[in-house]
């Protein structure tokens, strides 16, 4: 069949589509056109990975392909399975309503620089989602860490400046170690490619050190507590579509590879006191983190700080994956974290944007100056207010499906103490979103000077997602029957020179 | 270490660690490298088999430097990737039309502009004569003979932008990096690859496979696209750096 034929040329494509369209916003001189080629980008990019989901979830078969036709491990596969084609339409999705969002957000000045960077970051992103060579990953890494640090230095202020140094710093410290891991496992195994690997991987002291030092490396990608201490402050200062992109995708890329790194190909590795450290970590990140989200006084500070605590959730996946005593991988857990990321990434790049509107609006955005905001920005409310419902994990939303599953493994996995962290983390969400609220619904209002009129159609862009975030609660089936697709079987490959 | 970054152009800031965060880093380190080399030591290396997979597939891939075949066609999608965090740092310096960071008088509407009232003594134009001629044909040497020996397009890159400091340091020449005719020097090594690899789909059914007859030439075409942008990027970040107002006054001779 002809489209069976065509259908892994989808992988590369979906990394050629944002490396060609950077390409082509550095080229084009207007801001008009660079915008509009952009948007036409974006659709298409949107198209490709429902082409990829919809195969994944017919045929029910991953997809492989053979870059150059070698074949790895001598040369670079890349891959899509269930969970990698779910974050493609992710991040897919998000870069489409972000790119409509950021069309009237930024100068013709800042568009010189932020549209390539921001195709250079997806192409990033994208090559970390479809790659299967541990050293591809490095170089995917790369794209992504260089142009977010770029893209956050685009606020201009100095904070924004500072953070991105920092950023910057603290991302080529992940990368080292993260390379410097990769290089033992290519000692110890003589090979890349993460499916070889996790076929010969066994447990001995260098896989362990290997498995610390990538561990530690993506960890402080990710920013999970103690080393989140770049984040506030990175996603805090940057333009409004970059902090919703960083807090959306860019830490959830690095938390992927974690999840691909512990439970697929370093697996045997692994242990159990490893496992609950993270939880430990994770539990510690969601109380902190919602706590300095209540003492926040900036608005684009505390929805960053509530990143800090997300990601806390995240890591509950590893304590919780597997019952006590017992090796196998609670699919279901897996499921549930997976839904924590897509629930997530939605409401809090919904919140960013609301948040933008609210800043560009008013000029700043400290909250005990945002009385009244519900007459003067209704949509930027709503939109606050509906994300926040599902952050707070209040039925239907997305983010009540993750937190159920995660209760339910947890229950099931016998270790239901872990649940009374999650319940007591969605009661201090309720208490910062809470608290924004009732600022914004106070009738004694602050007359704004108004610093820059608002853009009714901008506001609809951060709703939409918000929306989303809700409905994402709602097809939850469809979720779990792809995140069943993968690697047991690789079916198709293309051919190549053997 | 993070918390307090300074952003100054001073070299003698101070070094705020206090003794007793210096022990206790000194001290991770130490573990840090005990455990490494014990994690060495203690385990068996693996057979070079990739090493061994490469060099019997070398005829295969259009040139005879083994070095050359994993970078430009065994994993050239790696290059490819790495030519766009090239490109990052070119958007990075770049700088809006209306907004040019250099004062001087040069003309802007030309990629290379040359201002002839500009005093150069003449020695430094008799040596420039005979360096940068020299440094062209070194680079075009070093990316020929990537295909026998180690070289290639960085190594090519590297020397062709110390031709271009030359030029600019001298004072003569000046860069103009906003218009068409730059972007699209900045971008031709990217652009050269994902063309190759599209072409290549189109000639073989598989993206970035090279129809083995012509990978040769192809593979050279593609390292001549990347040495050029490669050059331009490099040569952009030190105009770039020299015209901010605070440092140029410091790197003049």
């Amino acid at each position: 069949m002809m489209s069976d034929l065509l259908t892994p040329l989808l992988l590369p494509l979906m990394v050629a589509t944002p490396l060609i369209a950077a390409l082509v916003s550095i080229l084009v001189g207007s801001k008009r056109l660079r915008v509009g080629i952009s948007l036409l980008f974006a659709i298409l990019q949107v198209l490709i990975a429902l082409g990829l989901v919809l195969f994944l979830s017919t045929y029910q078969s991953a997809i492989r392909y053979e870059l150059g036709g070698w074949g790895a491990p001598l040369g670079i596969d890349l891959t899509v399975d269930g969970l990698s084609a779910l974050m493609l339409m992710l991040s897919s999705v998000l870069v489409l309503v972000l790119s409509l969002y950021s069309s009237q957000y930024f100068s013709h000045q800042d568009s010189v620089r932020f549209w390539p960077l921001w195709w250079l970051l997806i192409a990033g992103l994208n090559a970390v989602f479809l790659a299967a060579d541990a050293f591809n990953i490095f170089v995917a890494l790369e794209i992504m860490g260089l142009s977010a640090v770029a893209l956050v230095s685009l606020g201009g202020s100095r904070a924004a400046l500072m953070s991105a140094l920092r950023y910057a710093l603290v991302g080529l410290l992940g990368s080292l170690l993260y390379l410097l891991g990769v290089a033992l496992l290519y000692r110890a195994y003589g090979t890349l490619d993460l499916l070889m690997l996790s076929t010969v991987a066994d447990h001995n002291p260098l896989t362990w050190v290997s498995l610390s030092l990538i561990s530690l490396g993506l960890l402080l990608k990710t920013a999970l507590l103690p080393l989140h201490f770049w984040l506030p402050a990175a996603h805090s200062s940057a333009p409004a579509p970059v902090s919703a992109v960083l807090s959306a995708l860019v830490v959830k890329a690095s938390f992927y590879l974690l999840m691909r790194f512990w439970f697929d190909v370093l697996s045997p590795a692994t242990n159990e006191i490893g496992m609950t450290a993270l939880g430990v970590l994770g539990a510690v990140a969601i109380i902190w983190g919602c706590v300095a989200a209540l003492r926040a006084q900036r608005l684009k500070l505390l929805i960053a700080y509530s990143t800090v605590a997300q990601i806390g959730y995240l890591f509950l996946l590893f304590p919780l994956a597997t019952a006590s005593g017992s090796s196998m991988i609670n699919a279901g857990t897996i499921a549930a974290v997976v839904y924590f990321i897509l629930a997530h990434a939605l409401a809090k790049a919904a919140m960013f944007l609301a948040a933008g509107d609210i800043q560009s609006y008013y000029g700043h955005d400290n909250i005990n100056k945002l009385k009244g905001l519900v007459l003067t920005l209704p949509m930027a409310v709503a939109t606050f207010a509906i994300a926040g419902v599902s952050l707070i994990g209040l039925p239907p939303s997305g983010g009540f499906i993750a937190k159920w599953l995660l209760l339910e493994s947890a229950i099931s996995s016998g270790k239901w103490w872990w649940a009374v962290i999650m319940l007591m983390g969605g009661l201090l969400a309720a208490l910062y979103i809470g608290k924004v609220l009732s600022i914004a619904f106070n009738q004694d209002i602050d007359r704004p000077t108004v610093h820059r009129p608002a853009q009714n159609r901008s506001a609809f862009y951060g709703f939409t997602l918000a929306i989303l975030a809700v409905f994402c609660g709602f097809n939850t089936e469809w979720v779990l029957n792809l995140l069943e697709v993968q690697f047991e079987r690789p079916l198709m490959t293309s051919g190549g020179v053997q | 270490m993070f918390r307090k970054l300074i952003l100054s152009e001073s070299l003698s800031s101070q070094n705020e660690m206090t003794l007793l965060t210096r022990c206790a880093l000194a001290l991770v380190i130490s573990i840090l490298t005990i455990g490494l080399s014990a994690a060495l030591i203690l385990s068996p290396k693996a057979e070079p088999v990739l090493a061994i997979e490469a060099l019997d597939k070398l005829a295969l891939s259009g040139v005879e430097n083994p070095v050359t075949a994993v970078l430009l066609n065994f994993r050239s999608y790696d290059t490819l990737l790495e030519i766009a965090v090239l490109l990052i740092v070119a958007v990075t310096m770049s700088t809006p039309s209306n907004k040019q960071m250099n004062q001087s008088a040069a003309d802007t509407s030309r990629w290379l502009s040359v201002n002839d009232a500009q005093f150069v003594h003449p020695i430094l134009t008799a040596l420039l004569r005979w360096l940068i001629p020299l440094g062209i044909l070194l680079s075009g040497y070093l990316l020929w003979t990537g295909a026998y020996l180690p070289g290639g397009a960085f190594q090519a890159g590297a020397v062709l932008t110390g031709v271009g400091v030359a030029l600019a340091v001298a004072g003569r020449h000046h860069f103009t990096w906003h218009l068409f005719i730059a972007r699209f020097v900045l971008t031709v090594g990217l652009i050269a690859f994902v063309a190759m690899a599209a072409g290549n789909a189109l000639a073989t059914g598989i993206v970035l496979q090279y129809p083995i007859e012509h990978a040769g030439l192809i593979i050279l075409l593609v390292e001549l696209a990347a040495t050029i942008s490669i050059a331009a990027i490099l040569l952009m970040l030190f105009t770039q750096i020299t015209a901010l107002p605070n440092t140029s006054e410091r790197l003049k001779p």
